[in-house]
């Protein structure tokens, strides 16, 4: 588990830290120009950060909202508030390591010294669920890292068979739609909607989440 | 009333009650979706073809299918689809147009129901059509059959049914369209459906040429009825590709002459007889396309021209301009390379989509396709759109043959102003949070696991292991029966020699000295493994004996054990100090039994 983790860690390539102001007011200010793509992209990316942000959530789901109409669909009605107990990735891991800590810690005091049985056994739930939490996550990070997340930032993205297949019509994505990608090739790359690959597309069209902040003024590292 | 005004009335009358060939198209209630369908023609003989076309405008990216539904004695097949959008003030709208052939199978009025289609909440359908199949009607003047049989091709005698399959370039350059053309010669009548299977063209990408026409030919001086299946054959490699073997299958109804032809009762008889027969299998020499190709050249073999499009010559800062360029010509405009289109002056290019349309309808595979890009320059000032190269190979007369456009020019006009004020209501009347001013906080936006939680989480790992092994070997102790009476021997110590000695302490020595003794006895009972409380001194000797005790032990335990009988059953007052010394010399014994107990 130990060495998965820190497997892990080695696919990092964003860990610089990013001002979560600095990304929601870059897509507050392109969902104002109408620029759905880049504002879906930069909330996205905001909330990454700081998923109990009211403001955030609010504007996200304006932007999404501008997405579905622009593709024909009715918007799903109101959005959501942000939860309360919403965690941002770095979060959910400081508590995934928390529980498993607090776990291990009563399972060793019990050991040493054999009190009340539902210490023992609190603790090898929490040390459970820490351990659970943390695989999960672990899953996610892996995903990402296979298939990054993305957003459509074209008006509109022509997502067609590979050049060597037989053509086919292509998918057209709006600009907001949030999809995953696969493999790239050149200056193509594999688009993923629901697990699955739906063509390729040229790389211009589509901006990767992690990379968000590179494309603000002042949110890059620090 | 005079036959002229009569006709005159017919015809109003006719055309007054006639179906519509056109189904009204109607449009959802917010305008976003529209369906509309028609007949080329709403009354055909019957053998002849209806075409349907179906045409759907959809506001927004979804565009819905048309499910055509099942029509009774009509078989329906799907010619072709079409699709095509645009971008106007930002709003992007579909069209699609479904074209189906429809083909009935015997006489009377086709009833086509309402087309309904559902994007979101928004929904359209059309009105019925009608297309009647009737005797009456004179046949459509079938397609000419053109291209005679080549010298060599016509069979031996006059077969009465005959199928042969002919190219009309036995030799060609690689992508040149090679145009097969299937053809099966009848003198007898076919009864019911024809049963084509189309020969195996490995090395070919094929495209079909339209439905199957119909003719006549006179064949080694006889005439027939020929049915038509042409295909267009592009060779995707070179050298010598083999077109396989075609089988048709159908039913002819043979006419058997009575024996004796002069009786006025005798009459021909009709007997129907399925047939299987094959054409022949060609051979076309595929050459390579000739060295010198110009820079731009995608494999594009054919005749084409080139048009370029931009919708504007003037664009607002940070809106785009769209450009479009056209192919059109007869090829294979599927497999065409889109050209590069590149400005100078643009912040972002986009490309926005690309579109085929293929005409089937002639000899030659014909087609359009567009390749639409969009320019967005942030900064007022010039937008040059680039010199677009198009190559292709003509094969006709053998060469490379190329068109360019010219630079296009597109000026770039400050911003329009109309962006909405941050936290104001943006585009589309939602009332968007305010931007912050202050900073913070600040994140990754990796999901992989920061080094103070994999560092945590590892550590917990390993003591959560840790605490495991402490706990089993705990519980191994714990069981363990030496260490299991050891403990026991500690609470002896603990518990009653203590209180034995308390009890010296306050002035009841053989309370005390019978304490000790109970103490005695259970951990010496403890240390040899053996029950001695109740036995006598002989068997307490003996039992002590064969658990391994030193002879020595033996006799200091008994000696003890006669000091603390003697302080019991004196006087307390008498007693006191030879009691706290008889529980000091137990308290040794004891703990010297622990002590070996431990190693």
């Amino acid at each position: 588990m130990a060495l998965a983790l820190a497997a892990a860690l080695g696919h990092g390539n964003a860990r610089a830290a990013v001002d979560a102001a600095a990304l929601y007011n870059a897509g507050t200010r392109a969902l104002a120009r109408g620029d759905v793509g880049p504002a879906v992209a930069f909330l996205l990316a905001a909330h990454r950060i700081d998923p109990r942000a009211r403001d955030i959530g609010a504007n996200l789901a304006i932007a999404r909202a501008r997405v579905e109409e622009s593709e024909g669909s009715s918007p799903r009605g109101e959005a959501r508030a942000p939860s309360a107990v919403a965690l941002s990735p770095a979060e959910s891991w400081g508590a995934s390591a928390a529980l498993a800590a607090l776990g291990a810690l009563l399972l060793w005091a019990h050991a040493l010294r054999p009190g009340p049985r539902f210490l023992a056994l609190l603790g090898s739930a929490a040390f459970l669920a820490g351990l659970l939490l943390g695989l999960a996550l672990l899953l996610r990070a892996r995903e990402e890292a296979r298939h990054p997340q993305a957003v459509v930032v074209a008006p509109v993205l022509d997502v067609a068979p590979a050049p060597e297949e037989r053509p086919l019509s292509p998918y057209l994505l709006a600009a907001g739609e949030e999809v995953r990608l696969g493999h790239a090739r050149g200056d193509l790359v594999e688009v993923r909607v629901g697990g699955n690959s739906i063509g390729w597309a040229r790389r211009s069209g589509l901006w990767r989440v992690t990379d968000a902040a590179r494309y603000t003024e002042n949110s890059g590292s620090r | 009333m005079t036959g002229r005004r009569i006709a005159i009335l017919t015809a109003a009358l006719l055309i007054a009650t006639s179906p519509p060939r056109v189904a009204r198209a109607t449009t959802s209630a917010s305008g976003k979706l529209s369906i509309e369908a028609k007949l080329d023609a709403d009354r055909i003989a019957p053998g002849e073809t209806a075409t349907l076309t179906v045409e759907v405008q959809s506001e927004g990216l979804n565009l819905p299918d048309v499910p055509l539904p099942l029509l009774q004695s009509v078989t329906v097949e799907r010619a072709g689809t079409a699709q095509n959008f645009s971008i106007i003030n930002g709003r992007v709208s579909r069209t699609s147009t479904t074209v189906y052939r429809l083909i009935p199978r015997g006489e009377g009025a086709v009833t086509i129901p309402p087309l309904k289609i559902a994007v979101g909440g928004e929904r359209a359908e059309t009105s019925p059509l009608t297309l009647t199949v009737s005797h009456a009607v004179a046949p459509r003047t079938p397609a000419p059959l053109r291209g005679a049989l080549p010298p060599g091709a016509a069979p031996a005698g006059t077969p009465e049914i005959f199928v042969k399959a002919t190219v009309d370039h036995p030799r060609a350059y690689w992508n040149q369209q090679v145009t097969l053309r299937l053809r099966l010669y009848s003198r007898v009548d076919v009864i019911g459906d024809v049963d084509w299977r189309p020969p195996s063209t490995d090395g070919f990408w094929t495209e079909g040429l339209g439905p199957a026409r119909q003719g006549r030919q006179i064949v080694n001086g006889k005439e027939y009825a020929v049915m038509e299946i042409p295909t267009a054959l592009f060779p995707t490699r070179t050298g010598t590709l083999t077109i396989g073997s075609a089988q048709v299958r159908c039913r002819v109804a043979r006419v058997i002459q009575p024996p004796d032809p002069w009786s006025m009762l005798a009459m021909p008889d009709v007997v129907p007889e399925d047939v299987s027969i094959h054409s022949e299998p060609i051979s076309i020499v595929v050459d390579p396309l000739p060295a010198g190709a110009p820079p731009g050249f995608g494999g594009a073999v054919g005749e084409f021209r080139l048009a370029f499009h931009v919708d504007s010559l003037t664009a607002r800062a940070g809106e785009p301009a769209a450009a479009r360029v056209t192919i059109t010509g007869t090829g294979n405009v599927a497999t065409i390379r889109d050209p590069e289109i590149h400005a100078r002056g643009a912040s972002r290019e986009y490309v926005v989509g690309t579109s085929t349309k293929v005409d089937r309808t002639g000899d030659r595979l014909a087609g359009e396709r567009e390749h639409d890009v969009a320019f967005v320059a942030d900064q007022p000032g010039t937008l040059e759109i680039l010199p677009i190269h198009f190559a292709w190979f003509d094969p006709e007369s053998r060469s490379y043959r190329s068109q360019s456009t010219e630079t296009v020019i597109v000026k770039v006009l400050p911003g329009s102003g109309r962006e909405a004020r941050p936290g104001g209501i943006v585009p589309g009347g939602l009332a968007a949070a305010a931007p912050r001013r202050s900073h913070g906080p600040l994140g990754t936006l990796t999901l992989d696991p920061p080094a103070a939680s994999v560092v945590l989480l590892g550590s917990s790992i390993v003591g959560f292991g840790a605490a495991v092994l402490t706990g089993r070997s705990r519980q191994r102790r714990f069981r363990d029966p030496r260490a299991k009476r050891r403990r026991a021997l500690e609470a002896i110590l603990g518990r009653d020699l203590s209180r034995s000695a308390s009890l010296a302490r306050s002035g009841e020595p053989a309370k005390a000295a019978a304490r000790a003794e109970h103490a005695v006895l259970s951990g010496t009972g403890l240390r040899y493994d053996v029950e001695l409380q109740g036995l006598a001194r002989a068997e307490r000797g003996q039992a002590l004996l064969s658990r391994g005790a030193p002879d020595g032990d033996v006799a200091a335990i008994e000696s003890l054990l006669t000091a603390l009988q003697a302080i019991a059953y004196a006087p307390p007052e008498t007693r006191v100090s030879d009691a706290k010394h008889a529980i000091a010399s137990a308290r040794r014994a004891l703990e010297r039994y622990r002590n070996e107990m431990a190693t």
